[in-house]
């Protein structure tokens, strides 16, 4: 039996690939059903962002705090929330996550340390001082995570946000999910520097850039990062380049995109198809026993839908309650 | 016709875990820009007059246009022109390997490169044809010596325009090669084999992964996995050969070290061994399966499958020999611009 050459144990590898075919048949699916009409409102896709979520998550538990953004299932997912509960909120229905009143864009689960996905470019970045702050004040080791594009790193927002956690030593990371587009417009024109870790180090904060779709380069920087936010070193920025295999929304025609653009990435940048063969290559891991997850993960997922589809919506009263919070 | 510059300023570079786990720095894109500015003025003072970029879109090309611009709007003429090579910007390593591949192409006649070991490995990997001038702004610059930009552009250009005999100018090197499988890839330092089989985030920092080093050359004034062979016995860039040690956990091993492997990072080193490695000899590492580390970063993954070996070449290829540029410079006179008595009397 050969020795594992990886971070993590057996177990633990077949956790971290569930976790991402798990986001990817949600989205793929979502993707798909969709198209049909029977889904209210937007939803932003987080196919092939995989390995930036799960390697990441593997890292924390349910005391640390996650601020998502729009593009959401991915974090959500990652951060152990419910999968059938996610999938009837974004059907809109009563059993949703947030009973049907938050859609895609609002999926929360403060039980799990999931803040919220965010409609609000940028908006996840204060939030999580606030949470970062809680920690330190709390001294129980736990950590923030917020997660923004390279659209949103733009916003005044984020870097506030930065200036914040560098001055008070938060316990915070700031993950910049770069994927070359801010919604259509390309990183290159909009962002003035070519890496977030020269954004990062004009505010005395440490910063690191990977390749996003790389699991184990996610994981590892990740976890060094996180490891030194727990016992006090402060904050630090993880700039992960990846891709998105969809459009912005559902229904973006993606013309800002090179022909063949998605297939080329599918083709060759596919974070899950890499993880796969590195794994069994690795000879840790029989591709029999990644063939079970998938099918596994398929058939949770379409139980997933069918139980959405099938699920109450909420009634005219719900809309007065879930309004206020009690302490 | 005039000699050809070509320079290699990759922004990707120092972008890595050491700024986290150690406290590698980050040279701001403007700063990397201002080295070129230098080097382009030095090489103009020498005579050059054309200079071949790789382009980037991390800023430093705009940076340099903007300050040859201005130099320009006020009438100085102090910089040569500068030409982009013609390729597609991906902004990773691959575009240091492309930049280095047209430039041989194009014939230069020597390649200034900015960066740490991993840039300048990435240039030599794909032409050792043509000398290089190493400029360190990367994390761990164990390969490129740390001088005044200024004058090492004053150097290159002295070198390639023949004012130094090419005996003088130019100086060999060593280089490792490592095979696994059918793969190969080189490095200008260092050679480690460590127990993580995958590449992740690919400094090495974690100590007990350690298992064998191959060095080329041993200096005690680097930083990096070389210093911890530096710090045993030293062995110069010119000395034909280079190192071989082999780790053991500290509380077994009969020696001890503490080394600088990172900025700012000096960890308690193991050394079950040492001994020195000779050049055109294949050795094989003792570690069944792992990863390679070239100057500092994991890049090939093996296993018992793979046969790994390790060989070290001398003269591999050249570098400017700026400290020998400048002292020929100095005594035969070449930066005197006027006819004195005193040149006579040094000659």
């Amino acid at each position: 039996m050969p020795s594992n050459p990886f971070p993590l144990a057996k177990s633990q590898l077949l956790q971290a690939y569930r976790t991402m075919r798990t986001i990817r048949e949600f989205e793929e699916r979502v993707h798909v059903e969709f198209a049909k009409g029977d889904i209210p409102g937007f939803v932003h896709l987080y196919a092939g962002e995989e390995a930036c979520a799960t390697g990441i998550m593997m890292h924390l538990t349910d005391i640390d705090r996650i601020a998502s953004t729009h593009r959401g299932h991915g974090h959500c997912i990652a951060k152990g929330v419910d999968v059938h509960g996610m999938m009837a909120e974004i059907y809109g229905k009563e059993a949703g996550s947030c009973r049907g009143k938050g859609g895609s864009m609002h999926i929360a689960d403060l039980s799990k340390g999931m803040m919220g996905a965010n409609g609000i470019l940028g908006a996840g970045a204060p939030l999580i001082c606030g949470a970062g702050l809680a920690a330190k004040f709390r001294g129980d080791g736990g950590v923030g995570l917020t997660f923004f594009g390279d659209g949103a790193s733009n916003q005044g927002t984020v870097l506030e946000s930065m200036n914040l956690a560098a001055i008070w030593n938060l316990p915070v990371i700031f993950v910049v999910e770069n994927n070359g587009y801010a919604e259509s417009t390309s990183v290159d024109y909009a962002t003035a520097v070519d890496s977030y870790v020269d954004r990062a180090s004009g505010f005395g904060l440490p910063g690191v850039t990977v390749d996003g779709t790389d699991f184990f380069a996610v994981y590892e920087a990740a976890g060094e990062m996180i490891r030194r936010a727990r016992e006090g070193g402060g904050p630090s920025l993880l700039e992960c380049k990846m891709i998105r295999f969809f459009g912005h929304f559902e229904g973006d025609a993606q013309t800002y995109k090179a022909k063949g653009e998605n297939e080329h990435n599918r083709a060759t940048r596919d974070c899950l198809k890499m993880f796969a063969q590195r794994v069994t290559e690795g000879g840790v891991v029989a591709a029999a026993e990644l063939a079970v997850i998938d099918r596994e993960v398929a058939s949770m997922i379409d139980d997933a839908v069918s139980t959405a589809k099938g699920a109450p919506l909420p009634i005219a009263g719900d809309l007065l309650t879930d309004v206020y919070v009690s302490y | 016709m005039k000699p050809v510059i070509g320079i290699i300023a990759n922004p990707v570079s120092a972008r890595d875990i050491r700024r986290v786990v150690a406290n590698a720095a980050s040279l701001q894109i403007a700063d990397r820009a201002n080295i070129v500015l230098r080097v382009l003025a030095a090489l103009a003072a020498c005579g050059i007059e054309q200079v071949l970029m790789m382009p980037d879109r991390g800023g430093i090309a705009g940076h340099v246009m903007r300050g040859i611009e201005r130099s320009r709007n006020q009438g100085e003429h102090r910089f040569p022109s500068i030409f982009y090579l013609d390729m597609p910007v991906t902004g990773t390593v691959d575009d240091t390997h492309r930049a280095a591949r047209l430039l041989r192409k194009a014939g230069v006649a020597a390649i200034v490169v900015l960066g740490g070991d991993g840039t300048h490995r990435a240039v030599v990997s794909q032409c050792t044809t043509i000398p290089i001038t190493g400029i360190s702004t990367g994390t761990n610059n164990a390969f490129p010596e740390h001088r005044e930009p200024t004058v090492t552009g004053l150097a290159t250009g002295l070198a390639v325009m023949e004012r130094v005999p090419r005996g003088t100018a130019f100086a060999p090197n060593k280089m490792i090669s490592v095979t696994v499988g059918d793969r190969t890839d080189i490095a200008l330092v260092d050679a480690a084999f460590v127990t993580d089989g995958y590449a992740g985030a690919r400094a090495v920092w974690r100590i007990h992964t350690l298992r064998e080093l191959f060095v080329a050359f041993a200096d005690p004034e680097v930083i990096g996995l070389a210093a911890i062979a530096g710090l045993i016995e030293p062995v110069s860039r010119r000395t034909s050969g280079g190192l071989m040690v082999r780790f053991a956990p500290p509380q077994e091993a009969p020696m001890v070290l503490g080394a600088p492997i990172a900025p700012g990072l000096i960890e308690a080193v193991g050394i079950d061994d040492w001994r020195r490695m000779p050049a055109g000899v294949a050795f094989a590492p003792t570690l069944g399966s792992g990863s390679v580390a070239l100057d500092g970063e994991r890049e090939l993954s093996f296993s018992q499958r793979d046969e790994v070996a390790v060989v070290l070449t001398d003269n591999a290829f050249l570098t400017v020999d700026v400290a020998a540029v400048m002292k020929f410079s100095a005594i035969h006179g070449l930066m005197r611009q006027t006819h004195d008595r005193y040149t006579e009397s040094l000659t």
